[in-house]
């Protein structure tokens, strides 16, 4: 591995976030090397999606620092469309856009965000929906997909702008039982890709299998961070234990 | 009454030539209303007071007074300022930012019945503000309020008749000419209502028929 490599992508000090009188973060510190895949898991509440959407800056921050690719991401000196570009964000809900097929879901951004041209993008999403198993749905409009078949879109949606970093954020809580698991694969093999990944989710399942260090967040802190191993087999702390006993 | 109706029907291309400039009025006017009406929506929604009060503002001023006032104003106010308009010009745009106001109303509506993960999932793409209003949440939102629109469409041809008053000749006012040579108020006052009916319930047809057209599968 060169030094450039050995650079964490993402490096998180100290972040703060409330709404209004609500603390949610309480002062985050996290790491994240290229390749790594994180799993954020712990209760509702806890803070996990803020964490996320100020990764990307969906959310604003109170205080603290993100460095994106060694870069301090800062609110005057950023583009955060830029940023954005750089990050892929899969939601709870999708976030399909309705009125355009599968296949305009794709392409639309890298059109008019990166404007390449619209040949090169074609083929690309029709790779990626090949990937993600939808090919043959390409000139389905969302409406007409599964939840399952919807957030393999979503991913595939995201892909097309060749991020560095995607953030999922419970992708898989919206889905019927028996539908999981098809979004779940999609996830497992972007993995074995090579992409970075900070995964949020309820899965402990997935977490065992994929992740390459599972964090436990409560209260707006990380309580408690490890290996699938030392967290759900060695649980150090009480309450990352108590949270474990209510979901395994 | 034969004599009634012989002159309705001779006075029928006159009347016709008027339905025209009223649909030239109305169409210009309602484009005009369009893209007030969608940038005013859009800056009453704005998180920067300096769009969002002014939007405010102009929305409750023309909504709160007389379109019959606000005609006046333009067409007879303005001069006394040093600000001439035209006849049909002042027409047009006193009906315009008139139904900008309505259509403003309309649009912010329409703009904040699409859920706020559109706008995410837009942004973490890394769409612009314009780029995300644009290609994802006017699409969505214009679809969802052509009911509104098609009403404010209907009003505003109905509401075309009032600009008769500063002697564009549309409509109204083409019947008005029949009447002063004829005398025959009552047919060609019917002769008029008539085609006005015509004209808005076939914008109401071609409305519905734009909904089911335009729906998202």
């Amino acid at each position: 591995m060169n030094s450039a490599d050995s650079k964490p992508i993402l490096r998180i000090e100290n972040l703060w976030k409330s709404f209004g009188k609500l603390q949610v973060l309480k002062g985050i510190n996290l790491e994240v090397d290229k390749a790594e895949v994180i799993v954020v898991i712990g209760p509702s509440g806890g803070g996990k999606s803020t964490l996320l959407r100020c990764i990307n800056h969906l959310e604003r921050y109170d205080r603290g620092k993100i460095w994106f690719q060694g870069e301090l991401i800062d609110e005057t000196s950023t583009d955060m469309n830029v940023l954005r570009t750089k990050i892929g964000m899969v939601f709870q809900q999708f976030n399909l856009f309705p009125h355009l097929r599968v296949i305009d879901n794709l392409i639309l951004a890298p059109k008019i965000v990166k404007k390449l041209d619209e040949k090169s993008t074609m083929e690309k999403a029709k790779e990626l929906l090949k990937r993600v198993g939808l090919l043959e749905k390409m000139n389905e409009y969302p409406s007409k997909l599964s939840g399952g078949q919807q957030q393999r879109v979503a991913i595939a949606r995201a892909l097309m702008m060749d991020p560095i970093l995607m953030l999922f954020d419970e992708p898989t809580s919206a889905l019927d039982p028996e539908l999981v698991g098809e979004v779940l694969d999609v996830m497992k093999n972007l993995a074995n890709d090579g992409m970075t990944m900070i995964v949020v989710t309820h899965e402990i399942g997935f977490a065992r299998e994929v992740a390459d260090r599972v964090v436990f967040i409560d209260g707006g802190i990380i309580v408690e961070s490890g290996t699938p191993d030392e967290i759900f087999k060695n649980p150090k702390h009480p309450r990352t234990r108590e949270f474990l006993r209510k979901v395994l | 009454m034969a004599y009634a109706f012989e002159v309705t029907i001779k006075s029928l291309p006159f009347l016709l030539e008027g339905a025209l400039r009223t649909l030239q009025i109305t169409s210009l006017a309602v484009l005009l209303g369009l893209i007030i009406g969608t940038l005013v929506g859009m800056a009453k929604l704005s998180k920067y007071k300096i769009l969002s009060y002014p939007a405010v503002v102009y929305v409750e001023f023309l909504r709160g007074t007389p379109l019959l006032v606000q005609i006046f104003i333009i067409y007879f106010g303005l001069p006394a300022i040093g600000i001439n308009i035209p006849r049909y010009p002042s027409g047009i745009i006193a009906l315009g930012i008139n139904s900008g106001a309505y259509i403003a109303e309309i649009v912010r509506a329409g703009i904040q019945s699409i859920p706020k993960g559109q706008t995410e999932a837009a942004k973490s793409l890394g769409m612009t503000y314009w780029q995300t209003m644009r290609h994802i949440i006017l699409p969505q939102a214009f679809r969802n309020i052509l009911p509104a629109l098609g009403n404010e469409f209907i009003a505003l041809t109905k509401d075309s008749s009032l600009v008769s008053v500063i002697a564009i000749r549309e409509l109204l006012r083409s019947g008005q000419i029949v009447i002063s040579r004829t005398y025959q108020s009552f047919a060609v006052y019917i002769a008029v209502a008539l085609i006005y009916f015509i004209l808005t319930f076939t914008l109401s047809r071609i409305v519905r028929w734009t909904e089911k057209k335009v729906a998202i599968p």
